[in-house]
């Protein structure tokens, strides 16, 4: 009878510990693994890296929505809804962003309720360069801190080419 | 969205529906469901229409009163009110991406004379699902 009584509390507190852990990571913050260099050097600066790099993400931003120029995010893919991506905010809607399509340069509006994403790594990155502008339905949350590996822990800091984004209406 | 939901404007009450979250797991989504999405134009509004195509489907408009054949691009879905008279959908803000869907709405549960399943019907004639 003690046996089972204490294997049961232990289940009990397991669950309880797990729906906290649930709930937490699904409405305030959670940790994700960086995939790929699309935001290098900002994560994953060298592919010879054993390990990704792990960043918290905090869904707080989802309340209401305001987001500032060079913030990082996590969003859907609006191709592929299954993938989420990390990308940084460049323009909000209403700006005017300059873009090169085609080797020609262009200045896009960003429609209302859209936000224009660009990874840091011009390079290597799947953007709103190839995709456009995309819903701001589509964030899934803000990253705010690189918490793995332990010699790379720290702020985010919000940077953008400000020369190619005009905010004027 | 009438006359499936709200079939009478002098209804002293709006219907209530059932949304149900389990669909988010694999986004898989049928021709005729009614689901629940966030605005493209403004996040922080939801709209419940009916999906009338699919990524990959064409899907039959009129533009400006001339008819015109518009593909589903891959991760986007078009929704479409059912009282077209009355529809902010697909056929003002374009096809809309599935990552925008919030939910599926399967019954309606309120008032109780119209409380029952919500049925998968949609325009056949004007949806092509050919590859």
């Amino acid at each position: 009878m003690g046996t089972q009584s204490l294997l049961w509390n232990s289940v009990k507190k397991f669950l309880t510990c797990g729906l906290i852990g649930l709930t937490i990571s699904d409405r305030y913050a959670s940790i994700v693994p960086v995939r790929g260099a699309s935001m290098s050097p900002t994560f994953n600066p060298r592919a010879r890296n054993f390990t990704d790099d792990y960043v918290l993400v905090e869904k707080f931003c989802l309340k209401k929505y305001e987001f500032s120029h060079g913030d990082v995010v996590v969003f859907c893919s609006p191709s592929n809804h299954k993938e989420k991506h990390i990308k940084r905010i460049i323009a909000l809607p209403g700006d005017w962003i300059g873009t090169t399509h085609n080797s020609h340069d262009d200045v896009l509006k960003v429609p209302k309720g859209h936000c224009w994403v660009e990874g840091d790594n011009s390079a290597s990155s799947m953007d709103s360069r190839s995709f456009g502008p995309i819903p701001l339905g589509l964030v899934k949350g803000r990253v705010t801190h690189v918490v793995w590996p332990p010699q790379r822990i720290g702020l985010v800091e919000r940077v953008f080419p400000q020369e190619r984004v005009s905010s004027f209406k | 969205m009438s006359p499936t939901f709200n079939p009478r404007a002098r209804n002293f009450t709006d219907d209530y529906v059932l949304v149900e979250k389990f669909c988010l797991k694999k986004y898989e989504f049928s021709h005729g469901d009614v689901v629940v999405f966030c605005s493209p134009s403004n996040h922080k509004e939801k709209h419940i229409k009916r999906i009338i195509a699919l990524p990959g489907d064409w899907i039959g408009t009129t533009h400006n009163s001339h008819d015109d054949v518009l593909k589903v691009p891959k991760g986007h879905c078009w929704v479409e009110g059912d009282n077209s008279a009355s529809s902010m959908d697909s056929r003002s803000f374009g096809p809309i991406p599935l990552g925008l869907v919030k939910g599926r709405v399967t019954h309606v549960v309120w008032p109780p004379q119209r409380i029952g399943l919500v049925e998968r019907v949609f325009p056949q004639e004007r949806v092509s699902s050919f590859k």
